[in-house]
């Protein structure tokens, strides 16, 4: 049947056109996952279990854990971020030159940037008493969302509206989940009950594993479609 | 009241296979270059030229002329009445499909 036949072949050419305008995103996820594996080496006992633990507010590391130094982490992320940004313009100027197809990419740029940017304003904002882990713990919840991280998860949601992609906003949905979680209880990781024996290190693989098998996944369907 | 038979609903604008093809590849990236998309679709510049001016009429595609640098460029986009006007034209193929499998459900028999 004719309308059978022009339905397969409009599949067979949305796949097509579909793989060869989003299939440079694997590039970007790979940059957001090695800034999230990156930022391990801020913590003072990333794996380890210390005797004790003190976090000083804003989480610059990222989660709420002791770092080696606030000035290195806010560094970290501040530099980071937008060169992460920056490698992604090129990436994506350089598909539109070699592959004519555009993607909406400034939108992943203005949200990450943007929110990275709410977040040194926010964190510059003057504060009466720095609030302590017991205070956090009992409710003093929204400093603990002054991290790094959620920056990083909006970019990531950003850029899955920009690709088109249900993978890429549930992993920036998951990023967002584990810093809310994280960051708004002390020590890190409470559940009712107990305390998961997990470190920053652990959790922050947790959030860049999705980002690393999306980009694995992505790149060798490409590479498949279009070698 | 019988229901419309689904054939009524193609669009002759959009159901060409050229011009089909053309909103299909517009509507999986924000832009894409006239080089690009007689590529993908594998036409010659005047074919796609007269399909992408029939396209245009219709306000169903943008057409944008400009510089990569310093050589000429030009963008097309897909406008929201193209998108609605592909959606429409799926969703009729659809249902003709659908129609026709209800009424020989067994046509290799």
């Amino acid at each position: 049947m004719e309308a059978e036949q022009t339905l397969a072949e409009v599949a067979r050419l949305r796949d097509a056109a579909r793989a060869r305008a989003h299939g440079g995103v694997w590039l970007p996820a790979v940059a957001v996952a090695l800034l999230l594996l990156g930022s391990i080496v801020l913590y003072r006992d990333p794996f380890g279990e210390p005797s004790s633990i003190t976090a000083e507010f804003p989480f610059w590391a990222g989660l709420a854990d002791q770092q080696r130094s606030p000035a290195a982490s806010y560094a970290y992320w501040f530099l980071g971020v937008p060169l992460v940004l920056a490698a992604t313009a090129v990436w994506y100027r350089w598909r539109e030159r070699h592959l004519g197809v555009r993607v909406a990419w400034p939108v992943f740029a203005a949200v990450a940037g943007g929110a990275l940017l709410i977040l040194a304003v926010l964190a510059a904002v003057p504060e009466g008493q720095p609030a302590d882990g017991i205070e956090l713990a009992s409710g003093m919840f929204w400093p603990g969302l002054l991290t790094p991280l959620l920056p990083v998860a909006a970019g990531v949601v950003a850029l899955g509206v920009a690709e088109r992609s249900r993978a890429l906003l549930t992993a920036g949905a998951w990023i967002a989940l584990l810093a809310i979680w994280l960051c708004g209880s002390f020590p890190l990781g409470r559940v009712p009950g107990g305390t998961l024996s997990l470190r920053p290190g652990h959790y922050v693989l947790l959030m860049a594993v999705p980002l690393i098998v999306f980009a694995a996944v992505r790149l060798a369907r490409t590479v498949r479609v279009a070698p | 009241m019988t229901e419309p038979h689904p054939v009524r609903a193609l669009d002759d604008t959009v159901h060409q296979r050229v011009r089909l093809g053309i909103l299909t590849v517009l509507n999986e990236t924000p832009q894409c270059t006239f080089a690009a998309l007689r590529d993908q679709l594998d036409l010659t510049d005047g074919n796609l030229n007269r399909h992408l001016r029939v396209l245009e009429d219709a306000e169903l595609v943008q057409v944008t002329k400009g510089y990569e640098g310093k050589r000429p460029c030009t963008w097309l986009k897909l406008t929201r009445t193209g998108r609605q006007a592909l959606r429409r034209e799926i969703a009729a193929l659809e249902a003709l499909v659908r129609r026709h499998r209800a009424a020989d459900p067994n046509p290799d028999a």
